[in-house]
């Protein structure tokens, strides 16, 4: 084979600028898969840990009675001692955090204007540390007492009510026994959400004021548990569940991606998009190095001829051009890597500034991932392409007649 | 027992609607040791007939042995076989690969015959001194003379040892000087290795040479003359 490979090589030497074009496809190929992985895994994980942010944590953990229910069901149904939990919580190892959330909804009115609002009670330290809230606060602090009657609201309801930071405004709600119940409180920061629907709507409060304003004293809608690492919410969701039932707290543990419907949704888009483009890549190398080869096939007709007069094997006439293509894939790859390497070091040394992602509030620093399995797949990828690229001219040249090919002019 | 025995070859084209006769009814048999040419006009059916009796080619009809073998009913691939293990061929140009060196090219002979690497690069040298090439062994195709590719061309044909050779018009592309050499060399490698050759050439200088001269016209063996040693230029 090696004397084979070598006699593929020196060809492809001998039509340097032919293959010099033909390589620089492939290597261009080759660098766009790459960095387009790159790029495409920095944007997951960006849009990960928006994600995971938006809900405060990696796990929601739910009273057994929303098992099997939707979200906007299980909304309505408490977990009683949330404090206990949390603490049953804390004892592992993977938690950084367990913050309760009680979900309310109703009217904030200030003066003769009043909005409705989707309400959110919760540990003021613990979410600022958690949440995507604390980055989307455009005037004002955030929460910081736990009890205090202090809201922040999202930049289209404070408009919409005319409220500005220090301001006193009136929370109503309906109380999960049905009653109405209303707190006065004060505006401690006004919101900027990206998502208009979301800015429209949003009130944060602190847990105590919240739980008072519900007659829900320790209860939670669920309870947010934040994990040192993003890769292990499945595997410790398991393990908390066991756990917790073990206890005597049987509960309902569900991971940031059970519901992260956007967050599947662009991951899907992003992803259908860059095999897309890979496609269109892999056709546009075939096409070319197609092409080169078939050029190659024309000009060598009396060559191969001579080959096949002499003896040679059809298969190994075949096999010369099909290594002739996979060289090409291996050595235009080679370089590929090489410049993408170093397009990668110089693009995540520019400290350039990207748009945040979908969902997100704020941008990233430009950053290529090195993504090992891209490079690996570009290899495989590159040469299978070549190998089809080349598949039928040396199957012509293969099945030349050698009377005739000797013939040729 | 005749190493090479033709019987009735006939070998027709097709040329638009019409049927073009390339070869007709030619029956020959060559012993061991030959040095026979096939001699004609242009158009005469040389080509075809050596095409024929080296297995490049496919009669319509007739039957061809090869050192008694019956050689009709072989497929592709074993005729493929006969062809690098029995035979060698030198063509009109010298066919060479221009990527590799003269003593590659040479050895590319033995490769198609997965030889090992050691092996074929001695049978290559040894071929190449055989045709007073001794010292070229890495020169480049292009970096030699005509005659010199010729005799490379050579080289290849009999480094395998065949038991015949077969040469096309192998003097049509040398001037005078160098075409005289190259017989020469034919002459001295029959003599010296005893291989057969059959040459298809209207090159009196061949014809005249060669001990068995078979006279084409039309397609159709209209001579066949066995020259006394005595008798030769």
């Amino acid at each position: 084979m090696s004397r084979w490979a070598s006699l593929a090589a020196r060809n492809l030497r001998r039509h340097g600028r032919r293959t010099l074009l033909t390589g620089a496809i492939v290597v261009v190929g080759f660098v766009a898969v790459t960095m387009t992985a790159g790029f495409v895994s920095q944007t997951f994980r960006s849009l990960r840990s928006a994600t995971i942010r938006s809900v405060g944590g990696h796990l929601r953990i739910l009273d057994p009675r929303a098992a099997g229910k939707t979200d906007d069901e299980a909304s309505t149904i408490l977990l009683d001692d949330w404090p206990g939990l949390a603490a049953l919580l804390s004892r592992d190892p993977h938690v950084v955090q367990a913050m309760p959330k009680l979900s309310f909804f109703g009217l904030v009115v200030k003066g003769d204007r009043s909005a409705a609002y989707l309400g959110t009670g919760t540990i003021p330290a613990l979410e600022k540390q958690a949440s995507l809230a604390a980055d989307s606060v455009q005037s004002g602090r955030f929460l910081s007492d736990p009890d205090a009657n202090e809201v922040m609201l999202g930049g289209g309801l404070a408009r919409a009510v005319g409220a500005r930071v220090g301001d006193l405004v009136t929370v109503m709600t309906t109380t999960p026994d049905g009653g109405l119940n209303a707190v006065d409180a004060t505006v401690t920061a006004v919101l900027g959400y990206p998502i208009k629907e979301l800015d429209d709507r949003v009130l944060f409060m602190p847990y105590g004021a919240a739980a008072r304003l519900l007659k829900a004293e320790g209860r939670a809608n669920s309870v947010v548990v934040l994990l040192r690492d993003d890769h292990d919410a499945e595997r410790v969701a398991r393990e908390l569940s066991k756990s917790l039932a073990a206890a005597g707290r049987p509960v309902v543990v569900k991971t940031w991606l059970d519901t992260a419907a956007f967050y599947k949704q662009v991951k899907l888009l992003y992803t259908a998009i860059f095999f897309f483009m890979g496609l269109v890549l892999a056709v546009v190398v075939v096409l070319a190095t197609a092409n080169t080869m078939t050029m190659s096939v024309f000009e060598r007709t009396r060559e191969i001829g001579t080959l096949l007069a002499i003896g040679m094997e059809r298969s190994d006439v075949r096999t010369l051009f099909l290594l002739e293509g996979v060289l090409l894939g291996l050595a235009g790859s080679g370089i590929g890597a090489v410049l993408s390497l170093l397009l990668r070091a110089a693009l995540n040394a520019s400290g350039i500034m990207l748009p945040p992602p979908p969902g997100a509030t704020r941008g990233n620093v430009l950053h290529v991932d090195f993504i090992p399995l891209a490079y690996g797949i570009g290899f495989a990828v590159m040469s299978a392409t070549l190998l089809v690229a080349a598949w039928w001219p040396a199957r012509r040249a293969s099945r030349l007649n050698p009377v005739e090919a000797l013939a040729h002019v | 027992m005749p190493i090479l025995e033709a019987r009735s070859l006939t070998k027709t084209y097709r040329l638009g609607a019409e049927r073009v006769v390339g070869v007709a009814e030619a029956s020959l048999s060559l012993d061991a040791g030959a040095f026979a040419v096939i001699a004609g006009p242009s158009g005469s059916g040389k080509t075809t007939l050596l095409n024929l009796l080296g297995l490049l080619d496919t009669a319509d009809s007739g039957s061809l042995r090869l050192e008694g073998a019956d050689v009709g009913p072989l497929d592709e691939r074993a005729r493929a076989r006969l062809r690098r293990e029995r035979l060698g061929f030198v063509f009109q140009a010298h066919q060479l690969v221009p990527v590799l060196s003269a003593e590659e090219n040479v050895a590319l002979a033995l490769w198609i015959r997965k030889v090992p690497e050691a092996e074929c690069r001695t049978r290559a040298r040894a071929a190449l001194a055989a045709v007073g090439l001794g010292g070229l062994e890495g020169r480049r195709p292009d970096s030699l003379s005509g005659g010199q590719r010729q005799r490379v061309a050579v080289a290849r044909a009999i480094v395998g040892d065949p038991v015949l050779v077969l040469a096309d018009e192998p003097t049509a592309s040398l001037d005078s000087e160098t075409a005289g050499r190259l017989l020469d060399l034919f002459a001295r490698l029959h003599e010296e290795r005893g291989v057969a050759f059959l040459f298809s050439s209207h090159d009196p200088r061949i014809v005249e040479r060669a001990d068995r001269r078979i006279r084409l016209s039309d397609g159709r063996v209209v001579a066949d003359e066995r020259v006394a040693a005595g008798a030769r230029a």
